[in-house]
């Protein structure tokens, strides 16, 4: 996957000595050096001497060394590398305060019995040693499980469109189903809304996981279609040579070759819907006790609970939001990680079965 | 056999290759997926006469106006009058702030990813620009308003302050708090786009022919020659298609911007860091919960218009992307 652009040196024979190397650290730590005492002395904001000082001085050492180094050539060179680093340093730091502040202040929250209890009694100004997400954990697993049951079968089968048929029509398919994959999940709870303004539904657990199907299926299809494609030709030619009918070659060689990376996009397409929260909001009423039943009433879910409690404003309620965004974050990141594992075992076999060659 | 040589046209029509589905059983397997591709233009259609359907009355009491007319009374009784401006205006604005901030970053990420890390640390980088990408947008909301907002309020300072003589900086009011602007929820979306430009262009980098780039190598091109010269022009396409589908996905953001922002019709066409703008999605939802019938019908017109935007813009991201891989496969 990486390719490494290796930078031709001048000297291609010659060891780095001390010598040669004390340019570069010199041009990496003098200039954040001064950068602090001159942010320190001139009493200035952290952000300001980041910017206004350090980021033109690091630019201006690196491509001094690069200069001194290279030529003219490494002088770009060695801008470039500092300002790619700049940028990516932005969205680490960007993630990271993400991931930190959830467990941070998450982490504060959680307790036993405020992943097992329910909100019932609990009001925005409630002791965090009272209530907790333990309904809304069910409630999003029940409507993440409803919508899974409609929209796995169907994106396996439109990957199975995509790389088995041969249509002529499957490069349309493939562009309107990534399009939909960008659809506003705003626009899907509207949908579903629209629909039960016509047909007369009630709003419950069910409208819910109906909002969340237009967004499951598109990220199924895509993921599934992939690793269909990553299924050598060949298995399913000589299922075919062999006078197996299509859906044979289907069901009993491709899919079997093919499970982990089906589970994978089982799993990605629970992450993608796992934390949506507008189309709940627009379908599904709150409910502060747990409810299991799917056709009645409010169900309540992490995303939600979330959006709740950050409304009302009060420091224990966002307690609360932060608690439920760490139980959310959790779920994903086991989803996550579960699809890594899958993955990875696959590619361990295919490397088994070309080193048996 | 002998008339079959004498007659090779007769032979190679009976010969010829059927390639077509034979079985019942296959019919049945082709014809049930091809009914399930065929459900994404079902879906797509079904969404358009629904929102279509029940946004109508609105579109029509209200005319073209509701596009960019900027004034929005629904109370119950009165003739409602719904004009969207501000909210289509505002969601252009932060689309285009996330935009500019987050593209220098997700390509450069890309680019780190793909030509400057070795292929562990690469890795794991992927692994964590994907997972940045499945952050629930709720969950971005709320760091958003309690971690960033203090921290953007406090750079929207700095630039009022430094830069407040250039218009885009000035604020208006008086002792402004510099929290709810357009210019922080422009950071809040390029937090959520960054991923999907960073995985497209990341994907278009590492299938560049490294034939190329060794060439260029060769030809003593140092990293910026065969950043220039190499790597954007044959990629060029494919980094759009990724901002596209940034776009698309900015566009239709709704409950992240809905903490950070203070939607207003009273249009705010450049000041980004005035506690004024608006984003159609999160306005949507925002008026839901009090929304009487009449306005309910505004509402769906809403949807209907950030539903075709984001197909349009999606549709041209993914040919545009589609297209682009293939030319460097």
């Amino acid at each position: 996957m990486s390719q490494t652009l290796s930078r031709p040196k001048v000297q291609p024979w010659s060891q780095s000595s001390v010598a040669s190397v004390r340019p570069l650290i010199l041009a990496s730590v003098l200039p954040a050096v001064f950068a602090a005492l001159v942010g320190l002395l001139a009493n200035l904001d952290f952000s300001v001497a980041l910017l206004v000082i350090f980021v033109p001085l690091q630019a201006l050492a690196a491509g001094f060394v690069g200069f001194k180094t290279y030529g003219k050539r490494g002088l770009k060179d060695a801008v470039l590398i500092f300002v790619t680093i700049f940028f990516s340093m932005m969205v680490m730091v960007l993630l990271t305060s993400v991931l930190v502040s959830v467990a941070v202040a998450g982490f504060s929250a959680m307790s036993p019995q405020f992943l097992s209890q329910n909100n019932v009694y609990v009001s925005p100004t409630t002791s965090l040693e009272y209530g907790g997400v333990g309904h809304a954990i069910l409630g999003t697993l029940l409507i993440v499980i409803l919508t899974t049951i409609a929209a796995v079968p169907l994106g396996i089968a439109m990957a199975v469109f995509l790389t088995q048929s041969n249509a002529k029509h499957k490069g349309i398919v493939r562009t309107v189903t990534q399009a939909l994959s960008g659809l506003p999940s705003v626009v899907s709870g509207l949908f579903i809304l629209a629909i039960m303004g016509f047909v007369g539904i009630e709003r419950s657990g069910l409208t819910g996981a109906l909002a969340l199907f237009p967004l499951m299926l598109p990220t199924v299809a895509r993921v599934a279609e992939e690793s269909l494609r990553l299924v050598p030709s060949d298995l399913r030619l000589a299922a075919l040579a062999l006078g197996a009918p299509n859906y044979k070659a289907f069901f009993q060689v491709i899919l079997p070759a093919a499970k982990s990376g089906i589970i994978t996009a089982l799993l990605l397409g629970l992450a993608r819907i796992i934390g949506e929260t507008a189309p709940l909001i627009l379908t599904i009423n709150a409910n502060n006790s747990t409810n299991l039943n799917p056709f009645a009433e409010g169900i309540a879910t992490l995303p939600t609970y979330i959006y709740g409690f950050l409304s009302s404003g009060y420091s224990t309620s966002q307690a609360r939001a932060w608690g439920a965004a760490l139980v959310l974050l959790l779920l994903v990141a086991l989803l996550f990680g579960a699809a890594r594992i899958m993955t990875r075992q696959k590619s361990l076999k295919t490397k088994s079965t070309k080193k048996a060659k | 056999m002998e008339s079959e040589l004498a007659n090779p046209k007769a032979n190679q029509a009976r010969r010829k290759l059927n390639v077509g589905p034979r079985s019942r059983g296959d019919r049945v397997f082709f014809g049930i997926t091809s009914l399930a591709a065929n459900f994404a233009f079902v879906l797509v259609a079904l969404i358009l006469v629904f929102l279509m359907v029940s946004a109508w009355p609105a579109l029509q009491s209200q005319g073209l106006a509701f596009i960019y007319g900027s004034t929005w009374v629904a109370d119950e009784g009165a003739e409602p009058i719904m004009q969207l401006g501000p909210m289509i205006w505002g969601s252009i604005q932060i689309a285009f702030i996330g935009i500019l901030l987050g593209t220098p970053m997700a390509v450069a990420t890309a680019y780190l990813i793909v030509f400057m890390l070795p292929s562990r640390a690469a890795k794991v980088a992927t692994t964590v620009v994907d997972l940045m990408a499945a952050l629930p947008s709720v969950v971005i909301g709320l760091w958003g308003l309690i971690v960033f907002t203090p921290v953007a309020a406090h750079w929207a300072q700095i630039l009022n302050q430094t830069l407040g003589w250039f218009p885009v900086f000035a604020i208006e009011g008086e002792q402004p708090t510099y929290v709810d602007s357009p210019f922080i929820a422009g950071w809040i979306v390029a937090v959520m786009i960054v991923p999907i430009i960073t995985s497209v262009t990341r994907e278009i980098f590492s299938q560049m022919d490294s034939g190329l780039i060794n060439g260029a190598l060769a030809l003593g091109a140092g990293r910026w020659a065969v950043l220039s010269r190499v790597i954007l022009p044959t990629s060029r396409g494919g980094i759009l298609g990724g901002v596209l589908l940034g776009l698309g996905r900015a566009i239709g953001e709704t409950v992240a911007i809905l903490y950070v922002l203070q939607l207003s019709f009273d249009i705010n066409w450049y000041q980004i860091l005035e506690p004024r703008g608006g984003a159609v999605a999160s306005f949507i939802l925002a008026r839901f919960g009090e929304a009487t019938p009449l306005e309910f019908q505004g509402l769906m017109a809403a949807g209907l218009v950030i539903f075709v935007v984001t197909l349009i813009v999606n549709t041209i991201a993914s040919l545009i992307v589609n297209r682009s891989t293939r030319r460097v496969k």
